[in-house]
Order: C-alpha cells, then sequence, then structure tokens
C-alpha cells in the first residue's frame, strides 16, 4: 500500500522535475536563474529515486539517478554528478546489469578526470564483479580487476592491488593462460614474502604458482620448486610442497593412482577448493594422456 | 659386632629373595616338583628364622645408643618374614587348587581356564588399540582445525593489512582537509576584512559627498 503510493508520489516529481528542466532549456529561463531551475530539478530527481528504492522499482529509480547525474553534469559539479552515477549503477545492479555497468563507466570517467584513483578502482571491483557473477563475461572482468589493480598501484594500495592481481590470476588460469598466471602469482607471492604480516600467504601462492607451471611443463615445475625453495625456506616444510613433490613423482612414473592418492591425503587435512581441483585434474589428465599416448 | 650384623641382614636379602622365587614358582608345578620345593621352601624360612634369632642377640650386645636403628631394621625384617610365611602357606592351598584340578578333568579345565584368559587379554587388546584409533581420530581433527585456523588467520591478516593502507590513505587526506580548511579560513578573514575596507570607503566617500552638497547649497545661499 504504501509502496504504490510512494511510487505514484515519485512519479509526480518525475514528471514536475522534467518540467523544470524543459522550462529552464527556454531563453527567459535561462536569463532568470535557471540554473536554479536546474538544481531544484536535481534534487527532484534525486527524490523520486529514492522513493522509487523504497517501492522496489530499481530500474525506475537507477533512471532517475541517471537523469540527475546529467543534470549535475550540465551545472558542472562532477563530484555529485558522479556519486549520482554510482547510485544509478547501484540501483541497476538488480534489474539490469547492462544498464549498472554504462553508469559504473560514466562514474569512472568523471573520477579518472578529478584524480581520484582510488574511488575508481573500487569500482571497476565491482563492475568486474558484476561480469563475475551476472553476466559470466570472464575476460572483461579480467580486464577490469587488471586496471584496477594498476589503480590501486598507483596509488601505493599494494595489497589492494594484489587482492585484484589475485583474482585475475585465478581467471586467467581458469581460461588456460598459464604464463599470466604464473607472472601473478609469482609477483604477489615475492612481494608478499617480506611483509610479516602477509607471510603466511606467501606460501599458498607460491603452491598455485608452482601447479600452474606443472600444468604447462612437468620440468618448468622442478625448476620453479627449486627456485621458490631457495628464496622462501618456509615453504619447504608446507605440506603443499610435499603434495607437490608427490604429483611431480607420480607424473614421472605415469602413475595415476599414486596422483590420486595423494591428492586425497591432502584433501582428507584441509579441503580442496575448486580451483585446485581443476587445475589438478587437469594436471591429471596429462598424465593419463601420456600413457594414453604411450600406448 | 655391627659387621656380623651386616653379613646377616645379606644372608637374610639373598635367601629371601630365592624364597619368593620359588613361592612365585609353587603354584605353576605339580607333583614331584612341587612337593620338592615346598619342602626346599621350608629349609629356607628355618634357616631365615635362625637368623633373625642371631640378629636379635647381636642387637642386644650393641650399645644403647645405635640400638634404636637396629631395632627397627630388625623389625621389618621380621615382619617381611611373617609375610613371606603367608604367601607360603597361600602358595600351598594353591597347589592343593591344582591337586583339585588335576582330579577333575587336567585338560578342559585349565585349557578352559587358559581360553577365559586368552579373552580376557583380547578384549584388553581390542580396548587398547581402540583406545589408540580414537586417539589419534582425535589428533587428525586437532591437526585438521589448527590447518583452518592458519587459513582463517591468512585471510584476517590480510584484511587487516588493507584496512591499515585504507586508513593511512584516510588520514593523510585528512590532513589535506585540514590544511585546505585552514586556507580557506584564512581567505574568508581576508574577505571580511576587504567587506569591512570597502564599506567604511563607503561612508566616508559619502560622507564627503555630503559635505560638498551642503557646502556647495550652503556657499549658493551665502553668494545670494
Amino acid at each position: 500500500m504504501d509502496n504504490t503510493g510512494k511510487e505514484k508520489e515519485a512519479m509526480q516529481l518525475m514528471a514536475e522535475a522534467d518540467k523544470k528542466v524543459k522550462a529552464s532549456g527556454s531563453f527567459l529561463g535561462g536569463m532568470f536563474g535557471g540554473n536554479h531551475k536546474v538544481e531544484d530539478a536535481c534534487e527532484m530527481y534525486a527524490r523520486a529515486a529514492n522513493m522509487f528504492k523504497m517501492a522496489k522499482n530499481w530500474s525506475a529509480a537507477g533512471n532517475a539517478f541517471c537523469q540527475a547525474a546529467r543534470l549535475h553534469m550540465q551545472l558542472q559539479n562532477k563530484l555529485d554528478s558522479a556519486t549520482s552515477f554510482v547510485d544509478a549503477g547501484n540501483a541497476y545492479k538488480k534489474a539490469d546489469p547492462q544498464e549498472a555497468i554504462n553508469c559504473l563507466n560514466q562514474a569512472i570517467d568523471i573520477y579518472t578526470d578529478m584524480g581520484r584513483f582510488t574511488i575508481a578502482a573500487k569500482h571497476h571491483i565491482t563492475i568486474a564483479e558484476v561480469y563475475e557473477s551476472e553476466l559470466v563475461d570472464i575476460e572483461k572482468a579480467i580486464a577490469h580487476y587488471e586496471q584496477a589493480a594498476d589503480y590501486y598501484k598507483g596509488e601505493e594500495s599494494n595489497s589492494s592491488a594484489n587482492k585484484c592481481l589475485l583474482k585475475v590470476g585465478h581467471y586467467s588460469a581458469q581460461l588456460e593462460q598459464y604464463q599470466k598466471a604464473i607472472e601473478i602469482y609469482e609477483q604477489v607471492a615475492m612481494s608478499t614474502m617480506d611483509n610479516p604480516l602477509l607471510k603466511y600467504n606467501a606460501k599458498e601462492y607460491f603452491f598455485k604458482a608452482s601447479l600452474c607451471h606443472f600444468i604447462v611443463d612437468e620440468l618448468n615445475a622442478k625448476l620453479a620448486i627449486e627456485k621458490y625453495e631457495e628464496m622462501f625456506p618456509a615453504f619447504s616444510d608446507s605440506r603443499e610442497l610435499k603434495l607437490l613433490k608427490k604429483l611431480l613423482e607420480a607424473h614421472e612414473e605415469q602413475n595415476s593412482e599414486a596422483f590420486t592418492e595423494a591428492v586425497k591425503e591432502f584433501d582428507s587435512v584441509s579441503r580442496l577448493d575448486q580451483w585446485l581441483t581443476t587445475m589438478l585434474l587437469r594436471i591429471k589428465k596429462t598424465i593419463q594422456g601420456d600413457a594414453g599416448d604411450l600406448k | 659386632m655391627s659387621s656380623d650384623f651386616e653379613t646377616y641382614e645379606q644372608d637374610f636379602g639373598t635367601i629371601t629373595a630365592e624364597v619368593t622365587n620359588k613361592i612365585g614358582r609353587i603354584p605353576k608345578l605339580s607333583g614331584e616338583e612341587k612337593t620338592q620345593l615346598v619342602l626346599n621352601v621350608d629349609k629356607q624360612l628355618e634357616e631365615v628364622r635362625e637368623l633373625l634369632e642371631q640378629m636379635d642377640l647381636e642387637v642386644r650386645e650393641i650399645p644403647v645408643q645405635s640400638r634404636a636403628m637396629y631395632n627397627s631394621r630388625l623389625k621389618s625384617y621380621k615382619q617381611e618374614m611373617e609375610k613371606l610365611e603367608k604367601d607360603f602357606k597361600r602358595s600351598r592351598i594353591a597347589y592343593s587348587d591344582e591337586v583339585r584340578n588335576e582330579l577333575l578333568g587336567d585338560d578342559a579345565i585349565s585349557s578352559e581356564g587358559q581360553l577365559i584368559k586368552l579373552r580376557e587379554e583380547r578384549a584388553h587388546l581390542l580396548d587398547n588399540t581402540e583406545k589408540l584409533e580414537r586417539s589419534s581420530r582425535r589428533l587428525e581433527a586437532g591437526y585438521q582445525i589448527a590447518v583452518e585456523t592458519e587459513q582463517v588467520g591468512q585471510e584476517i591478516l590480510s584484511n587487516l593489512h588493507t584496512d591499515r593502507e585504507k586508513i593511512q590513505r584516510a588520514r593523510e587526506r585528512l590532513r589535506e582537509t585540514d590544511a585546505n580548511l585552514g586556507k580557506s579560513s584564512r581567505i574568508l578573514t581576508g574577505m571580511l576584512r576587504r567587506i569591512i575596507q570597502n564599506r567604511v570607503l563607503i561612508f566616508v566617500l559619502g560622507a564627503v559627498i555630503l559635505l560638498t552638497i551642503i557646502l556647495a547649497i550652503y556657499l549658493n545661499l551665502r553668494g545670494h
């Protein structure tokens, strides 16, 4: 009951705001404080959008916010415009992902123009998440994550940059862009190695890098593992390294049972997540594939 | 004097050890060996009793001061001997149990006894194995939890790091804002000053003009 009432009110406000904008378009309005009218219209659009949000009419809300944002641009209020675009993006996220991405892109343009790269990076991450979940366009998601990581690096927030890079690595490995994934994981691992807070993560990253090496070529994996052990002695104690060594052996002997057993053993102690299982499965297929070739 | 006592003690020690050994063996044997062993033990017990009597005499010859220690030792030896005699008697009763078993069907009952013993032992061992398994399972669970804790810890640490950077950035921005606010307040005071200056100027000018007009009118009136 309340919601439909709110919607009607919101519609009314929109209509009024539209009229105001049109009115100010004419010459006279422009002369006599047209700006004043436009500002009022902006405010009314914002209020209307909020009411649409209350009524859960997300696309209408997004639309209203977009209008408000455009008006702000006219008034040269870049900051307000950007915030309105972000609000529009959030509203559209629930209804129309593509529109949301458009709005967010516009907001990002404004922010980068103003030099606020951290916020732009944050919005890149939001867009990438939308691509990840709703539109399932992994390549674009990777592109956005990369962009975000670059911006974060520019602003010296290495932790956030690393977070984005990890996601890039994650998805590139899934898309079989192993070389890129290897570089990323190595880079991140090396930068976290020294930091006392983060060094417990480093061994995980080395592990992932080694797995990617493994998929590409077994010899690479061996060399890489030796290199990592040298660089980071704590790596040698980890169970992950032991698992890797067992896998290498099994691969040499083309013994897929030993492989499965080693994996099961590791799994019993700490569950393997989806990415790891996919990678290990690919490695296993290479073993079986080799065996098939021999036949 | 006391050296004699010590020799007696040593003999006592050796003989009692032998006796205990033999008493332990008695219930398990039967027939000829047993009777022989029993006689043996009897003889040794006699020896022990003689030893004790001699020790008693020795103690009486010792001067009063050191007597207390030797007395207490003697008492403990007597107690030990009594215990040995009791054990011996008990073992002889067991001896008669053995005989009854022999009478009532040697192999079956003793082997049943053995079976029961075996079953008990097996139950005991199974119990142990179960305990071991339980503890190893618990250890594994503990290890898993430790690994999970480590992972959670990793995540928390990296979150903390990110947050730290955010806070640092926010602090920087705050300082900048502070400086900007200072600047703007200075500009505003400057503006205020200028406004006051302008107003004063206007009043002064207004006053001058008024004065000039009054002067002009006055001169005009005077001129007429």
